[in-house]
């Protein structure tokens, strides 16, 4: 902070805390906020795409993640940085929009604003930067929407395109070698509760339940939904047909005033009376439910041995501990009306199922409830199995990851073909517009073109492959044939044609990297001045 | 210390309590000045559409990145007394007109810049402040001269076609204010969105009732106005999902009550002496909630708010209704839909009056925007209103878009206001200082050189355009001032960005409202002069401070009002 002195030749403070302040400034400030963003965008370049490599985390407590999704790793690696920090924003928001994509974004970020660095050392006004890039924003994003193939949806009832989308997402994910199996899965999960009229998925009606132990192989889909309990009593029958559920949000107990209450009792046949009065609460609450017609009593809160062995004596089941959540989901897929006293059961309140039934898992006695065939079956659930927490964690996220791209998939059904290939395709399109582009912007614009092509190369240096000769003989073929299917062939199947491979991704998500890596890279090299208060532990 | 000693050989005489900074006469002047130029400086990098952002982690640890002029110095915490001044100036113009804050600062730092020459050769401050307030005068009337009405295209007719224009030139002084923003890009977009939200107001045009709301995640692009209320889906309990999501004209009552199972007084105590009691006691206490549900499915509403929590067994009691309900509403938002809606905020439930409590709008929705739920009321009859769903990447940059829409927002009401236009990018500045170099030449005595110095400060403006853009300012100036006296209809001549020439702005379309020039220039006039005229500052002590005065900034400032955090209500920001 610059100081000025009065008259006596004394520093006066203008600022307060300036001597505690950090500050830079100037063109200094961009290139050390680039240098920053690069850094974190470094850090994810080796987990792209399908030989992309996995990071271990182990946070503060202990826990230990291991992840290859972009918007985990950043989450879990606790950037202090301020400006790294809006990388773990953007890859937070591709996440939140998309789902998918979220290392992409963030390596085409720290792309985009490793090129402006140079610029501005060339003595670019980074403004000027800044136009260029969104011309060339602009040009990618049409050019996207050219790309674009409408993935039709046939009348099968699983659509093989569309599980080839999924795949591609699940294909960089400690689940790749399943990838088929669970991107179909996905679809089905999808179809079920997508709203076709709304054109839209509520991806809160898909529940995605982790259970470590088994094998990722007996990852199961339910049509229905799955509850983390048991049966209240272990006689009680592990299958109810045609269930008939009351859903319960009392207590299989005397109720209780709230306002705080004493009970005075002063003889023992008060005493008498008082317990007579709690065993008829009981026999009344297990006669009221079973006189709706109900067959299963699905509880929020708890209720005690007594009232268990009367409901199982009367030949009800009983489920109880059922979190808010699943008592909403269970109440809106089988139709049935919450019921908060007991007073208040009626026939019609009650939900409807074709199926209910504990489920064993493994030889452990880990036991799940299964609610299948609900009326308005909106609701499905995907039990994940594996090896261990991590593995199970891990695959939960790859899962949610396939989910959302058929979820943008239903919103928006066109697709380009990955593998760097689209990167490719658009780079040379914002080359060849720079060179008609009157103004020092066409540097800016050849710069955008270079960062897009950091995709294709992570793609092949992660790949193991000579990253500079496969992306310029990928990109001659491209220029040559015009096929702009071409990519780099991460697998080593032996075709550099996407098409063929089926590596689907979804333009939606494609453009939005490109507009959000760019609205962030306009943003970093906006900043010219940083303000920092000095780290705390020695500043006080 | 101020001690004075009459004698060599008396105790001296102490005035001020010990530990009291002081300083006075010319110099004082002159280490004023250079304090505001500090803060100047800070600044003038900001303005224009080159202008850079700067990055500020507040002692808090909250970042902002910010363009605003009055957002900047706020968070700088400036602590010198005069340099203070003009960060009240900043808010001051940012509090009236909303917009060209940095302008106002930018303009008060040269008029002292130029002033220091003066004060330094000996002129009286006082000579200095009279010419300056002469030159301010001056400049106002000049702009008023020039001022374009605009006034005509909203009287003359309804005819489609100056209802059309009229909207272009709001559009045009919107777009003039997002100019130098980060979402300058979008400009079109985000000016055609503030005029629509003004315009959907009613005459008042009260800003209150534009909500502003932020989600994070989608592009910039997928920001959307919604003519009526809408507020984020707040905190719910099981069966809200069975509740209905989509009412047409639905009759919506607000409440300020608790609608929960709970203990009525929270020091009572019952005794029950039987078992028999013991249901009774119970059931009271259902009652008393199940009567206040009653009374408001009673009443037919279908849209039921509360501005404290609505517990589970109400949420249940609605859906089983189809009635939607939402609690722990905030208050702004509450506020906003009662005015929309045309309902009064219900305290009691108690002698209901289903027909002056209740109030009613075109449409009532729940949507997904992002990954957040929002409940809209459209079509509301009684306020107009309109809310903004901001989208975009991070945190900041929503932040930042927020406070560019609403200097947005701001512009198009004075415009709407005060409808007379000048041209911007340096263009209006070039103009008046031409106009005062002229007239200077016909003052007599020191006055002379005071006003063309006055001139030369409000060419600071298109200089720091120039340099911001990287353009050679002097070139670029010297141009500017040649076109200007020499040619009369080079009035609007200004800096042309694009091409980093001169260029006709007006043409250009880089419009803004006379009344931010001429709020600028008065308050910039009006704190320069201040400045000038204080020649003794007094420091007291502060308390925490024992007295190691040199680098103690940071006890030092402990004791300073904080008028810089002070907060305006409806731009939430920190």
């Amino acid at each position: 902070m610059s100081l000025v002195f009065d008259e006596l030749g004394r520093p006066f403070i203008i600022f307060k805390d300036q001597d505690k302040q950090q500050r830079i400034r100037g063109l200094a400030a961009v290139r050390a906020n680039v240098a920053a963003c690069t850094a974190v965008s470094r850090a994810l370049r080796s987990s792209l795409g399908p030989t992309g490599a996995d990071k271990l985390l182990q946070s503060p407590d202990g826990d230990i993640t291991i992840s290859n999704d972009g918007a985990t790793i950043l989450r879990e690696m606790n950037v202090d940085n301020e400006v790294a920090k809006l990388m773990v924003e953007l890859a937070r928001s591709q996440d939140d929009e998309i789902g998918d994509g979220t290392t992409g974004v963030v390596v085409l970020a720290g792309a985009l604003l490793e090129q402006a660095g140079r610029l501005i050392d060339l003595g670019m006004h980074p403004a000027r930067v800044s136009d260029g890039f969104d011309r060339a924003c602009e040009l990618c994003v049409e050019r996207l929407q050219q790309l674009g193939v409408p993935l039709e949806r046939v009348a099968d009832a699983v659509q093989p395109e569309w599980v080839r989308a999924a795949a591609t997402a699940l294909s960089s994910k400690v689940v790749s070698r399943h990838s088929q199996r669970l991107a179909e899965m996905c679809v089905r999960a999808v179809e079920a509760v997508a709203d076709w009229e709304r054109r839209d998925v509520n991806l809160d009606l898909i529940r995605v339940e982790g259970k470590p132990g088994g094998r990722l192989e007996d990852t199961m889909l339910v049509e229905g939904i799955v509850i983390d309990k048991d049966m209240s009593h272990p006689q009680m029958p592990a299958e109810v047909r045609d269930a008939r559920i009351c859903i319960l949000t009392a207590p299989f107990e005397p109720p209780k005033p709230k306002t705080k209450h004493k009970l005075e009792i002063e003889s023992v046949e008060q005493y008498r009376a008082m317990q007579q009065a709690e065993r008829d609460y009981f026999t009344a609450m297990v006669e009221r439910v079973k006189a709706s017609g109900a067959n299963l009593a699905i509880c929020q809160w708890g209720f005690d041995d007594e009232a268990n062995s009367l409901l199982y004596q009367n030949g009800l089941c009983a489920v109880r501990w059922v979190g808010g959540v699943e008592i909403e989901l269970i109440a809106i897929a089988t139709g049935g009306r919450i019921v908060p006293r007991f007073e208040e059961i009626t026939a019609e309140k009650l939900g409807r199922a074709d199926r209910v039934r504990q489920v064993s898992l493994g030889t452990t006695h880990d036991k799940v409830i299964v609610i299948e065939g609900c009326p308005n079956s909106k609701a499905v659930t995907i039990v994940v199995r594996g090896g261990n927490k991590m593995v199970v964690e891990e695959a939960k996220r790859s899962l949610h990851d396939a989910l959302c791209v058929v979820r943008n998939l239903i919103r928006n059904n066109r697709i380009v073909y990955g593998g760097g290939s689209t990167e490719m395709a658009c780079s040379r399109v914002v080359h060849e517009a720079a060179d008609s582009c009157v103004g020092i912007e066409q540097y800016a614009m050849r710069a955008f073109a270079e960062a897009l092509d950091a995709i294709p190369l992570a793609l092949a240096e992660n790949s193991g492959l000579p990253a500079i000769e496969t992306v310029a003989r990928i990109k001659a073929a491209q220029t040559e044939s015009g096929n702009t299917c071409l990519g780099v062939d991460c697998l080593a199947r032996g075709t550099d044609d996407m098409r063929e491979q089926s590596v689907y991704e979804t333009v939606h998500s494609k453009q939005q990297q490109v507009m959000l890596a760019t609205q962030l890279a306009k943003m970093i090299l906006k900043i010219d001045d940083v303000l920092l208060p000095n780290d705390l532990s020695n500043g006080m | 210390m101020a001690s004075h000693r009459p004698g060599a050989m008396q105790v001296p005489v102490i005035i001020l309590k010990e530990g009291t900074e002081d300083s006075q006469g010319a110099g004082q002047i002159i280490s004023n000045i250079n304090a505001c130029e500090v803060v100047v400086d800070v600044l003038r990098t900001t303005l224009g559409p080159r202008g850079m952002d700067k990055l500020i982690r507040g002692s808090d640890g909250r970042v902002t990145i910010s363009n605003d002029g009055a957002t900047i110095l706020r968070l700088l915490n400036v602590v010198h007394p005069a340099a203070k001044l003009l960060v009240e100036v900043a808010r001051s113009q940012d509090e009236e007109v909303g917009d060209g804050t940095t302008t106002v600062v930018l303009l008060a730092g040269e008029l002292l810049r130029q002033a220091k020459a003066f004060i330094e050769d000996g002129v009286h401050p006082h000579t200095l402040i009279r010419t300056y307030r002469a030159a301010g005068r001056l400049a106002a009337q000049r702009i008023q001269q020039v001022q374009v009405d605009v006034a005509a295209l909203r009287t003359v007719g309804d005819t489609e076609a100056t209802a059309a224009e009229y909207q272009r030139t709001l559009e045009r002084c919107a777009s003039t204010a997002l100019n130098s923003k980060l979402i300058a890009r979008h400009k079109h977009l985000f000016a055609g969105m503030a005029v629509e939200a003004v315009r959907t107001l009613d005459a008042e045009l009260d800003l209150s009732m534009v909500g502003i709301k932020k989600v994070g995640g989608g592009s910039i692009t997928d920001s959307f106005l919604v003519p009526g209320v809408g507020f984020k889906k707040t905190f719910s309990y099981a069966g809200f999902e069975q509740q209905p999501k989509k009412i047409l004209d639905p009759k919506v009552m607000l409440l300020n009550i608790e609608l929960e199972l709970k203990s009525e007084k929270e020091n009572a105590e019952v005794r029950i002496a039987s078992t028999d009691e013991y249901q009774r006691v119970v059931d009271a206490e259902w009652n008393i909630i199940y009567e206040k549900l009653d009374a408001i499915a009673a009443s037919g509403a279908q849209v039921v708010l509360s501005r404290l929590a609505i517990g589970d067994l109400a949420t249940q009691y609605f859906a089983d209704r189809h009635i939607f309900c939402a609690g722990r509403v905030p208050d702004a938002d509450m506020q906003r839909v009662a005015k929309a809606v045309g309902a009064a905020v219900q305290t009691t439930l108690t002698q209901l009056q289903a027909d002056k409590a209740l109030g009613t709008c075109a449409c009532f929705e729940e949507r997904q925007v992002g990954a957040e739920r929002f409940n809209f009321f459209t079509g509301c009859p009684h306020a107009r209103s309109a809310t903004v769903v901001l989208r975009g990447g991070s945190e900041q940059f929503l932040e930042e878009a927020e406070r560019s829409l609403h200097d947005a927002l701001m512009i198009v009401r004075r415009t709407i206001k005060f409808p007379a236009l000048v041209a911007g990018g340096g263009a209006i500045e070039m103009e008046l200082s031409r106009y005062l170099r002229e007239h200077s030449r016909r003052l007599q005595g020191a006055g002379q050189l005071i006003m063309a110095a006055y001139a030369r400060a409000l060419e600071t403006i298109p200089r720091a355009l120039c340099e911001n853009a990287g353009l050679d300012a002097t070139d670029v100036l010297n141009r500017l001032r040649a076109q200007h006296a020499t040619d009369e209809r080079a009035l609007w001549c200004g800096v042309d960005l694009e091409t980093g020439d001169t260029g006709d702005c007006w043409a250009a379309h880089v419009w803004e409202p006379a009344l931010v020039r001429r709020n600028a220039l008065a308050a910039a006039t009006e704190a320069a002069c201040v400045i000038l005229s204080v020649d003794e500052t007094l420091k007291a002590e502060t308390n925490e401070n024992g007295g190691g005065g040199g680098g103690g900034g940071m006890a030092g400032a402990g004791g300073m009002p904080r008028t810089a955090g002070r907060r305006r209500p409806g731009r939430g920001r920190m």
